[in-house]
């Protein structure tokens, strides 16, 4: 070889900084640092484009002008029983839809050949948009709180029962062999294997019924106008007060940022195990 | 023995450290490292998960960079020096057999149509001729694998390496793959660190076995492995090769095990 | 395959026997046919009104408002989920205004919309837009935030200039997310022509269903519901077919 040696290549190492405790401290905590600074230039911009006229206040108000109307409200007995209508609406809805929902997945699941009947027709009610439904149910039981429990209970029935019956369909056939080498009874087969089985596409059903809850309480009260907070809105809406209208919609975002929570907390707890796909089912309306 | 007497590959100094943010913990995978790697040569990494081999590699490849030390590696002419042979999962599920193996090439800035060319012999040369059009999920793994190795011979590279390329294989596949890669490597005559927790792999593969300790990882010891090549699958029952096993064993024992799965290893 | 064969003759099976079944209890009188309407009713509501050219108008009003919210929307969000994801900080800055703004129910703004859009087809098209451009949108961004590490050092690895590392991993990675992201938006695209038609329109088929109902035509009800129902299937069904065809593209690396 040649007596000077061929040229190389040098990496070297990377270069440490030393960093204030305050810079590591942000290093660690950015997202949620970010996130907050998004969220709030978010209101301070808003703050700002009412002030120099740049948006009509009228129609979008201000972060302060909603904040007055909320201290207003609170202290308003109706606006009180507006938010236990429509608290009444979701979790009674709600609840309703999981006790019936389950059972009966787990039931039609369980002999296939039903769960093919019943495909169709199950798909067919989880593909209608909820508010078409709304002049039917209103036919049914008028234009109280009943129907808008109904449309509530209807959109979060469909969404956990057809996982469900994905969930029992699709039990591993692995594991009901080892139940029968082992003589299980057909109910222990039941509680041990297919119960657990299904649950994380139970799981997967109550997180689509929880982002779907809120749709159906607003569009049902928007469309009634008897109680709750959709008839608030609807109400501030048409006498231009938007801030007392934009504090609705808060309350609604509250309750929203709630489900959704918890619509995440029961997605990780129960771990999927699965791509998303498959349990992105029947993402209805 | 190396085809001459340059070194491919020389490092000084190696050092490697996490810093852990949220309990700011220090983790040191990569004690220190001295290695020398000559041109030609089939060197193994062995040691237990998580002893910073695979780290190693990563430091060489430019996907981490180190705390401390140095790494040379001897300038080809063509582009980059090294390629690496990643583990599992390693190609991309919406390309062909024939693309994957061209994307080396295709990053280097060479047209598509040229880098399918070029790569069309390579396909051939790790035995997946017939598959160019196949789409990974319709490969085993070890084909896979192979497209894998092809991709890397693709780019040219002097120095090839190898982060436990057959681990996720089947014990039948991984030895048609071992006896394949010796043949590949002859024929290509590459610079191969080759990164292994199996101390058989790395025996029947190698000109050298550099074994590390678990972490804070460091060289325990250099082998050099006198058996002839070509190596046939039999050489594994030969007296000498149980006695090189035997060796490398005693070593790996008085390690304690790793904690951890070797995510850094 | 017998398996297919069995899902398709039950399900065919089933959905006779139970529409047969709807058939029966109302002409049998075992509900106020007012309440459900009957198959054959909705079919002759359906006879006539396709036959009378009356509800062509409101099936194309519908769907120009869906269709323009709804292209809109991932013309819009696509690309800025995409441009979101893949600085993090910009994603980070933005994500929890997005999780707010994703959490509410947008139809609770219709009203306000309705005020300052009017009754016209603007205001249908803002909520439709508005509707489906967050669930599209976050979607997306998830899917850029799932490319695989393992993929990207592999293009690092080769020397791929982020221009090619887009190209050739970031965006094939992200497109099968981009497809959820679309089917659960025409859904929600869907919500939003429905309800911005029941509270301010004169056509449509929201309009057409609130109004046959107000006039206790229960039959036409059901056919505006079904109209829509099977809408919602064939978009959903569509897109879930290109969705599997994909599928191989989403890999779970842990």
């Amino acid at each position: 070889m040649s007596v000077e040696s061929a040229s190389y290549r040098v990496i070297y190492p990377r270069v440490r900084r030393r960093r204030s405790p305050i810079a590591r401290w942000y290093r660690s905590n950015e997202p949620a640092v970010l996130g907050l600074a998004g969220l709030a230039s978010f209101f301070i911009l808003w703050q700002v484009a009412s002030n120099a006229g740049l948006i009509d206040d009228l129609f979008f108000s201000s972060p302060t002008a909603v904040l007055q109307a909320a201290v207003t409200e609170v202290q308003v007995p109706r606006f009180w029983s507006d938010v236990q209508y429509s608290l009444t609406e979701v979790i009674v809805g709600f609840i309703a839809s999981l006790v019936l929902a389950v059972p009966l997945g787990l039931v039609i699941g369980w002999y296939r050949r039903v769960s093919f009947a019943f495909d169709p027709w199950l798909n067919f009610l989880n593909a209608i948009p909820r508010p078409a439904l709304i002049p039917l149910v209103v036919l049914w039981v008028g234009l109280g709180i009943e129907m808008k429990t109904i449309i509530v209970f209807l959109g979060g029935f469909f969404s956990i029962i057809l996982p469900t019956v994905e969930g029992v369909r699709t039990v591993d056939q692995g594991l009901l062999d080892v139940a029968h080498s082992f003589r299980a009874s057909q109910r222990r087969v039941f509680t041990s294997v297919v119960i657990p089985a299904t649950v994380p596409f139970i799981a997967a059903g109550v997180r689509l019924a929880l982002g779907r809850l809120l749709i159906g309480v607003v569009v049902a009260e928007l469309y009634a106008q008897t109680q709750g907070i959709g008839v608030m809105i609807e109400r501030s809406a048409d006498v231009l007060d938007s801030a007392r209208m934009l504090f609705g919609v808060l309350i609604f975002t509250l309750m929203g940022v709630l489900t959704t929570g918890l619509a995440g907390r029961v997605e990780r707890r129960f771990q999927r195990w699965r791509p998303s796909a498959n349990l992105d089912l029947e993402e209805g309306v | 023995m190396a085809a001459s007497s340059e070194l491919a590959l020389s490092a000084r100094g190696l050092r490697m450290e996490y810093r852990d943010r949220s309990s700011d913990t220090r983790l040191v995978a990569i004690e220190t490292m001295d290695l020398d790697v000559g041109d030609g040569e089939f060197v193994s990494l062995l040691g237990p998960s998580g002893c910073g081999k695979s780290t190693f590699l990563k430091i060489v490849n430019g996907l981490l960079k180190a705390t401390a030390g140095e790494i040379r590696l001897r300038r080809s002419g063509t582009g980059r020096e090294d390629a690496m042979v990643f583990q599992d999962a390693a190609l991309f599920p919406w390309y062909s057999v024939l693309d994957n193996v061209a994307y080396g090439l295709v990053c280097a800035g060479v047209s598509n149509a040229d880098a399918r060319k070029r790569a069309a012999p390579l396909v051939e040369l790790v035995g997946l001729q017939g598959f160019e059009t196949k789409y990974p999920y319709q490969l085993s793994g070890g084909m896979q694998q192979r497209a894998n190795l092809a991709r890397a011979l693709a780019v040219d590279a002097a120095i090839l390496l190898m982060d436990e390329p057959f681990a996720s294989l089947d014990a039948q596949t991984r030895e048609v793959m071992q006896a394949e890669l010796l043949r590949i490597w002859n024929a290509a005559r590459k610079t191969v660190v080759f990164v292994t927790h199996q101390i058989e792999e790395a025996v029947y593969l190698s000109d050298r076995v550099v074994v590390m300790s678990s972490r804070p990882g460091r060289i325990l010891a250099d082998i050099r492995i006198e058996l002839p090549r070509p190596r046939l699958l039999e050489v594994k029952r030969s007296a000498e090769f149980t006695a090189y096993a035997a060796q490398i064993w005693k070593l790996l024992a008085s390690q304690p095990a790793a904690a951890d799965s070797g995510r850094h290893g | 395959m017998v398996r297919a064969n069995e899902r398709l003759f039950y399900g065919i099976l089933g959905f006779i026997v139970i529409g047969l079944i709807w058939e029966a209890a109302g002409d049998l009188g075992l509900y106020r046919k007012s309440l459900l309407s009957t198959p054959s009713l909705v079919w002759t509501a359906a006879v006539q009104d396709f036959g009378s050219g009356a509800i062509w108008p409101d099936l194309g009003t519908s769907f120009v408002e869906f269709a323009l919210g709804f292209g809109a929307a991932m013309v819009v969000g696509i690309p800025l989920g995409i441009a979101i994801g893949m600085f993090r900080r910009v994603d980070h800055f933005v994500s929890l205004l997005l999780f707010g703004i994703y959490s509410t129910p947008k139809a609770a703004i219709a009203p306000l919309i309705i005020l300052t859009a009017g009754i016209g087809l603007e205001s249908k098209v803002i909520l439709v837009f508005l509707l489906a451009f967050f669930s599209v949108i976050v979607s997306t961004v998830a899917g850029v935030r799932s490319v695989a590490e393992r993929h990207l050092d592999i293009a690092h690895s080769f020397g791929a200039s982020r221009w090619l590392q887009f190209r050739s991993v970031i965006l094939p990675s992200t497109f099968p997310f981009i497809l959820t992201g679309t089917r659960i938006a025409t859904g929600r695209a869907l919500v939003g022509v429905i309800v911005a038609e029941e509270l301010a329109a004169n056509q449509g088929i929201g309009h057409y269903i609130e109004l046959y109902g107000a006039f206790l035509q229960t039959s036409r009800v059901m056919l505006g519901i079904v109209l829509l129902g099977l809408f919602g299937i064939i978009l959903g069904e569509g897109v879930r077919r290109i969705e599997k065809r994909y599928e191989v593209w989403r890999q779970e690396i842990h």
